[in-house]
């Protein structure tokens, strides 16, 4: 873990593995079709352009291999930490970037989980502010912890309010 | 139907002017002319087709449809304020009743587009923080109508509950900025040039070789942006005049159409200082300002937008003192700078020299550019969220990149490539002044 976005009290919380699961399948699926497709122009174009079907084939087995090793990356990355007065939410693997805010700064929070996720039991909590540069999501968290984080951070926006 | 008071509280709610279907209608007309020019210069599918009379039908069904509409919507509209908000029930199919509460109010502005103006009609458009749709707007009042509910609106803004009618508020001038200087601003910035001087290029270009075809694909952008540099710049900025109230900066400009916004003291999130190149010489700056909900409007660009303007151009000790009254403590000229480390001379080989961070007490500062230097003041006790982050080439040079997030709008206070260290301590140092600020 590089020292500079380490979080300035504590441990940064982790999300949920089953999100790098979620994301393997949604890029496996992705993948399979231009697979298959790749497969069919091989089978149906004539033998001087074979090659276009191998290539996209090609393309779609070194996607599906790097989406599986980037959602692990990308989900082990995810941190979150609650301080005293800010939520710092830090991310990414070759961009890392570390975002704090101020709870009395959150004007909501959403918490959202498509079909698969709901499937696996995980949530994206987002916060807002009024800026829209702040970027403050936390993906995969198990769904009862999204919940309960997201409850905290309204009260602890209430309590610690300002206007805009 | 006129009315008398607008701080009259019924049930029933007030309705905007009755004319308001018929500079509707106009609008939209125009709206639809315009549409069809811009697509014929720019040359998109109008084979065989009559321009002129294409011209007609569009803005007489433009008419037709718009009075139409305007007219149900206007007749379907109704506005109440109460104690605590301002309700706008609306719609003909599916009714929609939007509650503003009186302190999440940003601004109050009052809009005369030209058609309006003609009928003496005014639009007041009132800002709420977040959001794409945090304009809301009353269209159209009578002028004095639309002044009376706007002060009615700041004052319950301000926690006050006047009688009905609220004595017209004591305002001093600060400055007028006469056209002449706005044009000759404007003639002496870089993009007007490049544009000017491009524009000037094709035609030349187009006449010695005859070319029809690159003439038209070179002079649209180019004109284009020549005309909305001017637009924005000049005749958005005619006769810019900078108030002060108790409550707040007024705002009166426009040649076509006018403008009057009102900024409340305690809502600047931010201003920055832009000093294009020719104009540095001259000692010359503009300042803009962000409120939030100011440029969610439209799809215009960031900080390209006349309604942030809070100075078109301006001398520095003038410059210096409106910032200094709307951010008390702030300082452009402040000390103790963090700059961007020289390691950086990869990402911007002349810019990395001019660009620093610093913070004193009240404001963060941050400044960037060497053609156009950009100066972006925060007040602590604005501050959204602060950003740490690093690329992979970053990392290798030991540089980082601080942000301070502000809402969305020309302000845009970052540090870039500082060394690591400093712009992580820059960030703990801005969270700490932002939390004393709060408190």
């Amino acid at each position: 873990m590089d020292p500079l976005f380490e979080p300035v009290v504590g441990e940064w919380k982790r999300n949920s593995p089953r999100l790098a699961t979620v994301r393997r399948i949604l890029t496996l699926v992705f993948s399979a079709v231009f697979l298959v497709a790749g497969i069919a122009l091989a089978l149906l174009l004539p033998d001087d352009l074979r090659w276009i079907g191998a290539i996209v084939a090609a393309v779609a087995l070194a996607g599906a291999v790097w989406g599986w090793i980037w959602s692990g990356r990308n989900q082990r990355s995810w941190g979150y930490a609650e301080n005293a007065d800010d939520l710092l939410v830090t991310s990414g693997v070759m961009f890392k970037r570390l975002v704090a805010i101020p709870y009395g700064r959150m004007q909501f929070v959403d918490v959202e989980a498509g079909p698969l996720a709901r499937a696996y039991g995980i949530a994206t909590v987002t916060l807002h502010t009024a800026s829209p540069e702040t970027a403050a999501d936390v993906p995969g968290l198990p769904a009862d912890q999204a919940t309960a984080l997201r409850n905290r951070l309204t009260e602890l926006g209430e309590s610690h309010g300002a206007g805009v | 139907m006129s009315e008398s008071s607008p701080a009259v509280t019924e049930a029933v709610g007030l309705r905007t002017h009755p004319l308001t279907g018929v500079v509707q209608g106009t609008l939209w007309a125009a709206a639809a002319v315009f549409g069809l020019f811009s697509s014929m210069f720019s040359g998109e599918g109008l084979n065989g087709i009559n321009p002129v009379l294409t011209g007609f039908i569009l803005l007489f069904s433009g008419l037709l449809i718009g009075m139409g509409v305007g007219f149900l919507t206007w007749r379907f509209t109704r506005y109440v304020i109460d104690g605590t908000e301002l309700r706008i029930n609306s719609g003909i199919i599916t009714k929609s009743s939007r509650r503003i509460p009186y302190e999440r109010i940003q601004s109050v502005d009052i809009a005369e587009p030209l058609v309006a103006r003609i009928f003496g009609l005014a639009e007041l458009r009132i800002e709420m923080a977040g959001g794409k749709n945090s304009r809301t707007s009353l269209r159209f009042l009578k002028l004095d109508d639309a002044g009376a509910l706007r002060r009615v609106l700041l004052d319950r803004t301000h926690g006050r509950t006047t009688a009905d009618e609220a004595p017209d508020e004591q305002r001093s001038i600060i400055t007028v900025v006469p056209p002449m200087r706005i044009i000759i601003g404007t003639l002496l910035s870089l993009d007007f040039l490049f544009a000017a001087l491009g524009t000037v290029g094709v035609l030349i270009a187009a006449l010695w070789f005859g070319n029809v075809i690159a003439f038209i694909g070179g002079i649209i952008p180019l004109a284009s942006w020549l005309v909305q540099i001017v637009g924005q710049r000049v005749i958005q900025q005619w006769d810019f005049t900078l108030s002060r109230g108790e409550r707040g900066l007024r705002i009166e400009r426009g040649l076509l159409s006018r403008t009057s916004q009102t900024i409340p003291y305690d809502r600047v999130q931010g201003i920055a200082i832009k000093e294009p190149l020719v104009w540095r010489r001259l000692g010359w700056q503009r300042l803009e300002v962000d409120v939030a909900g100011y440029a969610s409007q439209g799809s215009e660009s960031e900080g390209n937008n006349a309604n942030s303007t809070l100075l078109p151009i301006s001398d520095a000790p003038l410059a210096n003192a409106i910032i200094a009254e709307l951010l008390p403590g702030a300082d452009p000229a402040i000390g103790n700078r963090t700059y961007a480390s020289p390691r950086s001379w990869w990402f911007a080989p002349i810019g990395f020299r001019y660009r620093w961070v610093a913070a004193n007490a009240a404001t963060f500062v941050a400044s960037e550019g060497w053609i156009q230097r950009t100066t972006s003041i925060v007040p602590h006790h604005k501050t959204q969220s602060v950003e740490l982050s690093q690329g992979p080439l970053q990392r290798r040079l030991g540089l980082a990149t601080v942000e301070v997030h502000s809402p969305k709008g020309p302000v845009d206070a970052d540090g870039r490539n500082l060394p690591a260290d400093a712009a992580r301590a820059t960030m703990l140092a801005q969270l700490d002044r932002a939390r004393e600020a709060r408190s």
